[in-house]
């Protein structure tokens, strides 16, 4: 009887050692990092998340780069050498280098540009970030020209029939071709036009959603609907042993959810520059797991630290700071950055952990329009109780005693100094009283002094709602706000907390009285975040309408000089953050990491926060500069 | 027994389709858009409208009606037989490796790079073998436990396994899973600290998700043997000047065993869905944790995916395991049901 339970029981332990020993881990890689989400897309065209703009910045290349040690964020060249902007800056003409290489050795040209481009216009692709390609000329032209195509070609007695509707294909990328400002002169030779003056528009050539892709490839996985004529597009070639790309490295394996492996492109043009051979990223979704990874040092580097207790580590390296004070305020003497200060300080595990300031802004909405989605009237459409509810907010108690991550407290939306030649307002400060007075002028007062907010007809200020998604710690800062509220203008507050996707429906159709929010910022322009304040625009939550913000806006876009365009931007920021007050700016995001500054370099302190990964150098292991790269902020 | 299995295979795309389509109407009522990022930018809105035709995800209709074309396999077998390739003009030669297979799940609406079925085919296996390992290590920890415990019961030994018992199964395995990491990984450095893909670095994510199992083993293993070794037929045993430890685990487990084998059945089908909170703190690449990633992300395909395929292994496992009843046990009576 025992041999007949053992015997089984023993096959199955063969079978499942085979089975797991078949499966094994990656091999190790020079430098090694947990990102900050799964990839979802390795198409660049499709890519919206930080993580996958990383990974693709690596695996493509566009016309120019970016210097992300450079405190102006400087563009440099890439697969374009020169570039020239014709004097009323709508025509970009760049001149593209002789020597780049996709991966299996054919040039890149300038007709993968085009075509890549062509890809991100198409409703067939319905790319996030079509909207920056619609800056082209004929760009939002032609994506309207191919959906009314679309559509008619689905309602016309050509449906169904597989030569129409390539047909229609072809048509298409004839008309894109004839209107659309893409206009590839010969190989290595690429005329941009746009349709407006886009101070920006440099940046964005580096921005990884321009990067092209290897069109024999793309279209192996590309068949046409003969019924709506719509491209079907699979998505099989981001994956090896198929992908092929003309960035620094290639993908060489990438298994779901669990680890990639890049190694050096042998046909790119810059190999010498690389500073690793091969780049690996191991997916750990429990933040206390990946904590415990960089511990062991199994990873170099965590470019997210979600645990609980990462407030009290960056308390623990204050205290190691406050340990070394003297050699630290030497350092700062000399002008030393705090990267490089934890370069120079004695090992330590605490120092590991790297607070960097980020292209962020939390805030809050304040609903801006007459009636509330219940149809009572707003109160919050008079711009002065906007502006009295935000000066009666102390947002240092929210950095330190809720968060308790010192955030650096916003007054405005963009964060200072993260934009060169971009002067700031001041904002708004935390003044209980001017709040009252304000609100004294609105017609809201608080009835014998102290008690509740009401009308001089005794009506009590509306109960006032506050929208959040009960992740993280938005609830505990939400509760924090009611209470100054509640304390400062005698007003009662309720919390309104749903879960995440509910809660963006909600800010999404205007469904809130006041609600959560957060802003990043895509490109090195302060429209990328003044322009959610127009009019219509889909980003515009808080419903907001100001013809004299929209106006100083249009100027702002036809003004030809650079620092004229910028002082009006900056009238334009004051308006808001000063005297409309759309949103309420409580702190601008700070990103914790976790690294050893002495042992690895590269990863900028630079609060855009974008990554290159080709930049990365592990330092004392004799490939590469092997010289730790300074800091961006100067 | 022919007539059970024709019977149960006919039942099964029924039981398959009301599944779907309750699976379905659930998931398509959950808040949200699966293509965007709830506190991302969002597209302007023709480019949203776009997305969603491009998914089907602007009628829920026709996305039921693909979706469950393609699932079953109608659609590719339609393709072949009574479509033409003609139909779908392409872009550029391909080549066979690109082709969709029979039982196409479609793209994952999150991850849309990759296609539900090769999800699942990456997944599912980890969390088969992760949870074969855990019930295997749960027979050995908790039929050993029980069997010391029911030897003297109320003794130190008894008393020191049930309180672990009681420890297994009231300490949540994220708990567990955390000390046993920080203990075996971070300080004495004998084991990984996540992934997949060494033995070592299967036994603790196995050991976690054993010991709520072990537990419960050890508890049944225990109960059982008592009454067993109260029995005559023990009695009759020792009697007859056999050894304890031949009565113990010859005549007395035998009876034991029978509870333990009872609850086997459900325990590794538990086992084998994967553990989302072993699979999150052990990074381990199963299937657990796209259960409650799909709807808290609202991926539809993935949902609908995981959950057809599934519920079809729960009902062929069930038919194997009601004929091999059968066929162990002539006695058991096996009408259609």
């Amino acid at each position: 009887m025992r041999v007949k339970l053992l015997a089984p029981i023993a096959v199955l332990l063969c079978v499942l050692a085979v089975f797991i020993a078949t499966d094994p881990p990656q091999e190790p890689a020079d430098f090694t990092f947990v990102d900050r989400g799964s990839i979802q897309s390795l198409d660049p065209q499709r890519m919206t998340y930080t993580q996958d703009l990383r990974i693709g910045s690596c695996l493509y290349e566009g016309l120019l780069r970016i210097d992300n040690f450079d405190p102006q964020w400087k563009v440099i060249p890439a697969v374009a050498t020169e570039w020239e902007v014709s004097n009323d800056g709508l025509t970009y003409t760049f001149r593209l280098r002789d020597n780049a290489k996709w991966s299996n050795g054919e040039p890149v040209t300038a007709h993968d540009f085009a075509y890549s481009w062509m890809r991100a216009l198409l409703p067939d692709t319905a790319a996030d970030y079509t909207d920056l390609f619609q800056l082209i000329a004929g760009g939002s032209e032609f994506f309207q020209w191919r959906r009314d195509a679309l559509r008619s070609f689905a309602a016309s007695d050509r449906t169904g029939q597989p030569g129409e509707a390539m047909r229609l294909w072809e048509e298409t990328q004839q008309w894109f071709n004839e209107h659309v400002g893409v206009q590839p002169v010969d190989d290595h030779t690429l005329v941009v036009t746009l349709k407006a003056r886009t101070p920006y528009f440099l940046e964005l050539c580096a921005f990884t959603p321009f990067y092209p892709v290897y069109r024999p490839l793309v279209d192996q996985y590309v068949t046409i609907d003969s019924r709506t004529g719509r491209l079907n597009q699979q998505h099989g070639w981001t994956k090896p042993p198929h992908h092929v790309g003309n960035g620094p490295f290639v993908l060489k394996t990438w298994r779901f959810k669990r680890d990639m492996r890049l190694e050096v492109n042998p046909h790119y043009w810059d190999k010498g520059s690389l500073n690793v051979r091969s780049i690996a990223t191991v997916e750990i979704d429990d933040p206390n797991t990946a904590v415990l990874a960089f511990q062991t040092g199994a990873v170099d580097w965590l470019s997210s630290v979600g645990v609980d207790y990462k407030a009290d580590m960056i308390a623990a390296k204050q205290r190691f700071y406050d340990e070394h004070r003297a050699e630290v305020d030497r350092l700062r003497a000399e002008g030393k950055q705090w990267i490089e200060i934890d370069q120079l300080l004695p090992p330590d595990p605490r120092k590991d952990i790297h607070a960097f300031p980020a292209f962020g802004t939390y805030f809050y909405n304040f609903n801006c329009g007459e009636h509330l989605p219940d149809g009572r009237l707003n109160p919050f459409h008079d711009a002065r109780v906007r502006r009295a509810f935000a000066l009666a907010v102390d947002k240092r108690r929210i950095v330190e005693g809720v968060t308790r991550m010192r955030e650096p407290v916003a007054r405005t939306f963009i964060p200072p100094g993260s934009l060169g030649g971009y002067a700031s307002p001041d904002g708004l400060g935390c003044d209980p009283a001017a709040a009252l007075a304000l609100l004294a002028e609105a017609g809201w007062r608080r009835q014998g002094g102290t008690g509740p907010l009401a009308s001089e007809a005794g009506e009590r200020f509306i109960v006032v709602e506050i929208l959040y998604n009960t992740d993280g710690t938005h609830e505990d800062i939400a509760v924090d706000i009611k209470n100054q509220w509640e304390a400062a203008l005698g007003v009662q507050v309720e919390l309104r907390g749903k879960e995440v996707k509910v809660y963006g429906d909600d800010l999404d159709n205007h469904n809130f009285m006041i609600g959560r929010g957060s802003w990043y910022g895509d490109y090195g322009d302060p429209t990328t975040f003044l322009d959610k304040f127009r009019t219509g625009n889909g980003n515009n939550d808080a419903a907001f309408s100001n013809p004299a913000f929209d106006a100083l806006m249009d100027r702002a876009g036809d003004e030809r000089d650079p620092q004229r365009r910028m002082d009006l931007l900056s009238e334009a920021e004051r308006m808001v953050m000063e005297e409309q007050l759309p949103i309420l700016p409580l702190f601008h995001y700070i990103e914790p990491y976790m690294f050893r500054a002495d042992h690895v370099t590269g990863i900028t302190d630079h609060p855009r926060q974008v990554h290159l990964l080709y930049r990365i150098d592990i330092l004392g292991d004799g490939i590469g500069r092997d010289e730790p790269l300074g800091s961006a902020l100067r | 027994m022919m007539t059970l299995i024709v019977r149960r295979l006919i039942q099964l795309p029924l039981i398959l389709i009301a599944i779907y389509t309750i699976t379905f109407s659930l998931a398509w009522l959950l808040p949200g858009n699966p293509l965007q990022n709830p506190e991302g930018r969002k597209p302007p809105p023709e480019v949203i409208e776009e997305m969603k035709r491009q998914y089907d995800l602007d009628s829920p209709w026709r996305f039921y009606v693909g979706y469950a074309t393609k699932a079953t396999g109608a659609a590719w077998v339609w393709d072949r037989f009574c479509g033409d390739e003609e139909a779908k003009p392409t872009l550029a030669e391909r080549t066979d490796a690109h082709r969709q297979p029979i039982f196409y799940f479609g793209p994952s609406l999150v991850y849309k790079d990759w296609s539900v079925n090769e999800i699942i085919a990456s997944s599912l296996p980890i969390s088969v073998a992760l949870g074969v390992t855990a019930i295997l290590i749960a027979l050995l920890i908790g039929l050993t436990a029980g069997i010391i415990g029911a030897l003297r019961p109320g003794s130190l030994a008894d008393l020191a396994t049930l309180s672990v018992a009681l420890v297994g199964v009231s300490l949540p395995t994220f708990v567990i899973g955390t000390i046993l990491l920080m203990v075996f990984a971070v300080w004495l450095h004998i084991a990984p600290i996540g992934g997949w893909g060494t033995l070592r670095s299967v036994i603790l994510p196995a050991v976690t998700l054993s010991l709520p199992f072990a537990a419960y083993i050890a508890r049944l293993t225990r109960l059982g043997m008592i009454e067993a070794l109260g029995e005559n037929f023990i009695r009759t045993a020792r009697a007859k000047g056999l050894p304890e430890h031949r009565v113990v685990l010859k005549h007395a487990l035998k009876v034991a065993l029978l509870p333990v084998l009872s609850y086997l059945g459900p325990a590794m089908a538990f086992a084998m869905t994967g553990s989302f909170v072993v699979e999150r703190v052990f990074a381990v690449p199963g299937i657990g944790q796209h259960f409650v990633n799909g709807v808290l992300n609202k991926d539809l395909t993935l949902i609908m995916g995981i959950v057809l395929v599934y519920a079809t292994m729960l009902i062929v496992f069930n038919l194997i395991v009601d004929v091999l009843y059968r066929w162990v046990d002539p006695r058991i009576e096996l009408t259609g049901g």
